[in-house]
């Protein structure tokens, strides 16, 4: 499932490119996808596939620590502590995203 | 000399991953280029994806038409203020090129291990997902760039 949710990654790069491609078509045509993408059966599917995204990223935070260790000390770094720091990355990632891409609330 | 290195840094009792490597290539063997490459970028699109895309398709596509979000910002409006700043651009540049590299390249593993193996369809496989990949990235490239650096 989670080398699934890559392949979910990429074909949200093809709908992203897409909505890129609308955006320079104009507004109408931007608007139209937009609205296309949030129609009641494809917003189930983007539900089912933003599903497989938070569970890529979880896994993929999780094999961090267990692909590459990681060493300060004599002992590397459990993984489940590499996975703690990672999800407080990954949080405060998220907030940037919203103020610097998305202009805040 | 990889090995005189070894020897004098292998002294922690416990250090897995670390084991030495021979980095003197064998004479007579092709230097392998492209795997390593694509390799990388897998992983750094694998970074990318998990870090930024929950947030941007959460944002985009799903808290708005729930309410979970006091404005929409893939309004067009909103979105097309924000497309003018550089930063905007990179961002769904380096998206779009990450996820493209890091999906493809899995895809690719995915059917190998369904039972499309063998050197020829291997080979099809690298070629049709890679192009899908660099093509996508050039796209996206071409778009942050529009508008910005030419008209």
């Amino acid at each position: 499932m989670r080398e699934f949710g890559g392949v979910v990654s990429a074909v949200y790069g093809l709908i992203f490119l897409n909505l890129l491609r609308t955006l320079r078509a104009g507004e109408s045509a931007y608007t139209a996808f937009v609205g296309m993408m949030r129609t009641p059966p494809i917003l189930y599917v983007n539900l089912v596939l933003f599903v497989l995204l938070m569970w890529h990223a979880v896994t993929w935070f999780m094999l961090i620590g267990k692909a590459q260790p990681i060493q300060f000390t004599e002992r590397p770094l459990s993984w489940k502590a590499v996975f703690g720091v990672n999800v407080l990355l990954w949080i405060g990632v998220s907030g940037a995203v919203v103020y610097l891409i998305f202009g805040g609330f | 000399m990889a090995e005189e290195i070894g020897s004098t840094r292998e002294s922690l009792a416990y250090n897995p991953g670390r084991e030495t490597v021979h980095a003197d290539p064998k004479t007579g063997e092709p230097e392998v280029f492209l795997e390593p490459l694509l390799w990388g970028l897998f992983s750094l699109g694998g970074f990318i994806t998990a870090f930024l895309f929950p947030i941007t398709v959460f944002l985009l596509f799903l808290a708005p038409v729930f309410g979970l979000w006091p404005t929409d910002p893939a309004a067009y409006v909103t979105f097309a203020a924000h497309w003018r700043e550089p930063l905007v651009r990179l961002f769904f540049f380096a998206l779009i090129g990450g996820s493209l590299f890091h999906g493809t390249h899995r895809l690719k593993f995915m059917l190998v291990d369904a039972g499309l193996k063998g050197p020829g369809i291997e080979a099809a496989l690298d070629i049709i997902l890679n192009a899908v990949a660099i093509v996508g990235t050039l796209g996206a490239l071409y778009y942050a760039v529009r508008g910005w650096l030419f008209v």
